[in-house]
């Protein structure tokens, strides 16, 4: 058993007692880092036969990695495993598959227009007596089998893709035992399940877990996490912070150790206690992609957040009131008026979409930076539909020169720019436009340290001369820092709001992940 | 939330049929031109049409595997014009059907090689890469024939096309087995199994274990040597090659294989389908000639047929 590193407070409980004998998988010291990100570092813990094992973590936390290092897709760069006490090797899919270890990931590896039978079995067919032929008949009845066991209702022969999520999962599942897989490794598989379907998971969970398989399960529900849980293992910054017993730990000592990164940076901001007129006023607002009943409001002088995890709809509200994704009911109100076109009303009328994915939905990037800095600005650049390249060029140097954007001239391809230079071009696009509320959906991703304390300096800036921001992030320090209210979001609603004086990533935490 | 995933969706406003499209294309044709041609429901004209549409389904079952894998192969009609020059001048130099058949298949092969090599290895758009080889095909085809007919060939060749066992025609036969080959390739083989999943989810194949890119190749190489087998059929037709002869018959067998219900999206297909697309072509095709209606105006009507089934196709998995 490892101890948790001296900086950390020790908020758990002592570590429980392990059962004797030696665990099914035992991971010791593993670390995996990324050019820029240690991904996982000395991360340490075994898995008992016949456990439910709940991992614990913020967004990027370091999770997904330990999943791909466990089925074999990431090789550790450090680090030892134990199988049944002997010191094996996971290089490579094979190698965890040869150890049991199945893992059902949150997208599915099922191939739509196969069967269930052929999905269960891809890559392990039956031949039959005929050579180069396939055995069909003992495909189903094998699939039959699996599906006994699982307590899955459907045929064997029904495609996939006219599967429900639920039912889809239980294939993978079905596919993971049929490897006799002992160790199975599950990315939040509640997520997308209704209580109906998520009560039957759990049977199956336990079901498995009496035939010895041990199950490790990532979970951002605490009530689940104490309900089936046998043991808790906490990540953080890639670290592990903390192994707990649900029956000796509390919700809030969970939050406690998830939160807290040390991050080295200074969020320059100056907070103003009298903001100006409603800019955006949401009222009911539900959409197609799934977002229900959204109000909110935005002054402007106000940078306003919206958390939540991964998932929680949170892009989507931005999409919604970018007018990019159908709005089924609600009402959006900009500057006192009634918003309902798509994302070139908005754009008029006066909303910058600063999105996730830079790359592919906010810049373009084989061209130069004078065109991405154009872009946005047309209709109000050139009213008369008539491109003047000076007026352009004009325009690209005044916001190349006003927000620093380190570029040898408006003709460099903006590809070849780093990422905080990157994300400048784009909050530049909508300057052009005159844009006066501007949304940033994860403004730092991607962009390093010093480049961040300057693109939020460029968004107080914003703020200070009038504008309204909404920011979504998935770093929970950053709205801490830099908003002067933040929205928490869970299953595609807003749950709350914190006022600047109860911002704090705990609270954000808790009330991101608090069950129904 | 996910409640509204397990109740039917709401009901659809025009109530489908659930009969694909191409049977209603099908079966639409077939009764209109029974009406407006008096020659067309005749013993002689269908089984006509089923003689006729034997060489676009060799091409258009391969078409529909390599479709599958959401790949394209444009080189096919190229191809199997090269082919049957090839065959035509290796008969007329060596005197011997076997190895000139051989040839065909090894010419086919080597295109299909190429093209599978470019879009598996390489991860060029296999519509790029077999744009590219069809040029070349359609290149290579003059340069063998100098631009002229290839002539000559001995009268026993017509046999193959023209021939019959107990009164059924050699080209039916051939047909009836190749598509039940593909039937049996596509469902009773890893081969078929894995096709589905190299376009449905790659990911899958790689996570159990199985090296796909070869499998690509593979499935191009099939179009190839198909290519070459329909060249066969076309020589000993035609008694002859032409440097022109198959040009644009990718085109049917696309169309064809889009009639039928083969999506270019996630490995969804069917070779059934795919015989009955090739039949509504050409009924459409010997519908249109009986009616004196010329071959411009023939390919025009293939295009709008093929967007009329896809349509019906596309609101009946909607509703």
């Amino acid at each position: 058993m490892r101890a948790v590193p001296d900086t950390m407070p020790r908020t758990v409980q002592p570590i429980p007692a392990d059962p004797p004998g030696f665990p099914l998988l035992e991971l010791r010291g593993i670390s995996k880092s990324f050019p820029g990100v240690k991904a996982l570092d000395d991360v340490s813990f075994p898995i008992w036969p016949g456990e439910v094992h709940m991992l614990l973590g913020e967004n990027g936390a370091g999770k997904s990695s330990l999943m791909k290092v466990l089925c074999g897709a990431y090789q550790a760069d450090e680090g030892e495993f134990f199988h049944n006490g002997e010191k094996v090797e996971i290089n490579s899919p094979a190698d965890a598959r040869r150890f049991g270890i199945a893992v059902i990931f949150q997208e599915f590896s099922l191939v739509p227009y196969l069967d269930v039978a052929q999905n269960i079995f891809l890559g392990r067919e039956f031949s039959s007596k005929i050579p180069g032929l396939l055995d069909r008949g003992r495909l189903y009845r094998e699939a039959q089998a699996v599906l006994d066991l699982i307590g899955l209702d459907v045929s064997p022969y029904t495609k996939v893709h006219t599967l429900g999520v639920a039912q889809q999962q239980m294939v993978e599942i079905g596919k993971a035992l049929s490897q006799n897989a002992r160790i199975l490794v599950m990315d939040e598989p509640t997520a997308s399940l209704s209580d109906r379907e998520t009560e039957r998971l759990f049977e199956v969970m336990r079901q498995l877990q009496a035939k010895g398989v041990a199950i490790i399960y990532i979970s951002h529900r605490m009530a689940e996490v104490f309900s089936m849980g046998d043991r808790i293992t906490v990540l953080r910054d890639g670290k592990m912070v903390g192994r707990a017993m649900p029956d000796t730990s509390t919700p809030d000592e969970l939050v406690r150790m998830m939160v807290g990164r040390n991050i080295d940076m200074t969020y320059p901001r100056h907070f103003t206690t009298d903001p100006g007129e409603v800019v955006l006023e949401v009222k009911g607002l539900s959409a197609k992609n799934g977002i229900e009943d959204i109000n909110l409001t935005i002054r402007a002088g106000e940078i306003v957040g919206l958390c939540g995890l991964v998932g929680s709809g949170r892009t989507e509200v931005a999409r919604a009131i970018f007018g990019a994704d159908e709005v089924t009911a609600g009402e959006i109100r900009l500057f006192g008026k009634q918003q309902n076109g798509g994302p070139d009303a908005a754009s008029r009328a006066g909303v910058g979409l600063i999105p996730e994915s830079r790359k592919t939905e906010g810049l373009a990037l084989i061209r130069t930076v004078g065109d991405n800095l154009a872009v946005a600005g047309l209709p109000k650049l050139f009213p008369n539909n008539l491109f003047s390249p000076r007026t352009a060029r004009r325009t690209a140097e005044e916001i190349i020169k006003r927000l620093r954007i380190a570029t040898p001239s408006p003709n460099q391809n903006v590809g070849v720019l780093s990422g905080g230079n990157q994300q400048k071009v784009v909050i530049g696009k909508w300057l052009a436009a005159g844009t006066r509320l501007f949304i940033f959906d994860e403004p730092t991703r991607g962009i390093d340290v010093g480049a961040k304390s300057e693109i939020f300096a460029l968004i107080d800036q914003l703020v200070s001369e009038g504008a309204a921001v909404l920011m979504i992030s998935s770093e929970q320090a950053e709205i801490v820092h830099v908003c002067d209210r933040a929205y928490v979001m869970r299953s595609k609603r807003i749950v709350g709001e914190l006022s600047r004086s109860d911002l704090s990533e705990e609270n954000i935490v808790r009330m991101g992940m608090h069950d129904e | 939330m996910s409640d509204q995933a397990l109740s039917p969706s709401a009901p659809a406003r025009v109530k489908m049929p659930s009969v694909p499209g191409v049977v209603m294309a099908l079966a639409l044709l077939f009764i209109l031109f029974a009406a407006l041609s008096p020659g067309f429901l005749t013993t002689g004209n269908l089984s006509n049409i089923l003689v006729q549409s034997v060489i676009l389904l060799l091409l258009a079952l391969p078409m529909t595997l390599i479709i599958m894998t959401e790949g394209l192969d444009l080189s096919m009609g190229a191809v199997l014009t090269l082919a049957s020059l090839v065959l035509a001048l290796t008969i007329l130099s060596t005197g011997s059907l076997l190895l000139a058949f051989a040839a065909a298949v090894g010419v086919g092969l080597a295109f299909g090689l190429l093209n599978g090599w470019l879009v598996s290895m390489l991860s060029i758009p296999p519509f790029v890469a077999t744009l590219g080889t069809m040029g070349a095909a359609q290149g290579l085809a003059l340069l063998v024939s100098d631009g002229q007919s290839v002539v000559g060939i001995p009268r026993y060749v017509r046999q193959i096309y023209s021939g019959d066992v107990i009164g059924i025609p050699n080209p039916i036969l051939i047909g009836i087995g190749f598509y039940a080959l593909f039937h049996v390739l596509l469902y009773h083989t890893r081969f078929g199994t894995y096709i589905c999943a190299l376009g449905g989810n790659r990911d899958a194949l790689t996570l159990a274990g199985v090296k796909w890119k070869r499998l690509l190749i593979s499935v191009y190489m099939l179009g190839g040597a198909m290519a070459g087998v329909a060249a066969l059929l076309m020589t000993a037709r035609m008694n002859a090659g032409h440097p022109t002869a198959a040009i644009g018959m990718e085109f049917d067998a696309i169309a064809a294989v889009a009639l039928g219900g083969t999506s270019f999206e996630k490995g969804n297909g069917w070779v059934l389908g795919t015989l009955l697309g090739v039949l509504t072509v050409g009924v459409l095709r010997n519908g249109l000639n009986l009616m004196a209606v010329p071959s411009s105006v023939q390919v025009t009507c293939i295009g709008v047929l093929v967007i009329f089934a896809l349509l019906l196709d596309g609101m009946r998995s909607k509703s």
